[in-house]
């Protein structure tokens, strides 16, 4: 893909990507900005590549929950770092699921599914994609994405039915 | 309740969510210009030419001294100082053949010539 039309493409989806970094990182935006910010990097210099075995949005969507998953691991790393440890300073961030924004009872009640669960769910009733292209984004086979998805709507509804929505 | 009104729940409640990422999301272009691909290579380079000086500075430090023009005559024959105790009166002796007159030996002198008394 030429770098220009690779530019174009990523330009049409970084709302959206934003948006799912966003979910990858439980709604904390300087994280989502950081992790699209690798993405971008890391395509520019060709470690990650679209080869054309899936859709664009669907590749660019799996580098974006990789490069947060390595983030996520990178930060528990440094929160137990032995020097932390030993100077006490174990402050795990505050948790932006809790904040008082608009939506915040949804993004609670999400914040209570397993992460597999969240991801099908946001990927298929935000990003509109189908449970197959959610199970390429999150690398696990189709029967593993349905099953997360049955599950997560189930638990999701149960938590909505409990919640004092706005 | 069906099951397309859940999924209609559900829509809504994802859109609710996501309601304020719009407010959050910086440019496009801000975070592009932002990614630049060189930099990581500059990184590497600037890396590799502190290597270099560092190298050449411990080169330049530990590098032996060059050769003077010509040499100094030094005599590199070494004597250990008790030497002279291995130089025995015996060994002495022994370096050399005693000087033997061979007319004093019986067996092996010559027969004096005829006519001499």
């Amino acid at each position: 893909m030429a770098p220009a039309e690779l530019e174009q493409q990523i330009a049409a989806l970084h709302p959206a990507s934003f948006a799912w970094a966003l979910a990858c990182t439980r709604w904390n935006a300087a994280e989502a900005e950081e992790v699209l910010q690798s993405v971008y990097l890391s395509i520019l210099e060709g470690r990650a590549r679209f080869d054309g075995r899936s859709t664009f949005k669907t590749w660019l969507f799996a580098v974006v929950r990789n490069m947060a998953a390595r983030a996520q691991r990178r930060r528990w790393l440094e929160a137990r770092a032995p020097w932390r440890l030993l100077l006490g300073r174990h402050a795990e961030p505050v948790d932006p699921l809790t904040s008082r924004e608009t939506g915040a009872g949804v993004r609670r009640a999400l914040g209570m599914l397993p992460p597999r669960q969240r991801e099908v769910l946001d990927l298929v009733f935000f990003h509109e994609m189908t449970v197959e292209q959610a199970s390429e984004v999150m690398e696990v086979s189709i029967g593993t994405a349905r099953t997360h998805y049955h599950r997560g709507k189930l638990r999701l509804l149960e938590l909505l039915g409990s919640e004092d929505l706005p | 309740m069906s099951s397309g009104d859940d999924e209609a729940r559900l829509r809504a409640a994802m859109s609710e969510a996501h309601r304020q990422d719009a407010e959050h999301t910086s440019s496009f272009d801000a975070m592009w210009r932002r990614t630049d691909p060189r930099r990581p290579t500059w990184r590497w380079a600037g890396l590799a030419a502190g290597l270099a000086a560092a190298a050449v500075g411990i080169w330049l430090v530990s590098r032996p001294e060059p050769p003077p023009a010509s040499w100094p005559a030094i005599d590199t024959r070494w004597a250990g100082p008790t030497d002279f105790l291995l130089q025995t009166p015996d060994l002495i002796t022994l370096r050399s053949l005693p000087p033997l007159d061979p007319t004093a030996d019986p067996w092996t002198a010559r027969p004096a010539p005829r006519g001499t008394p």
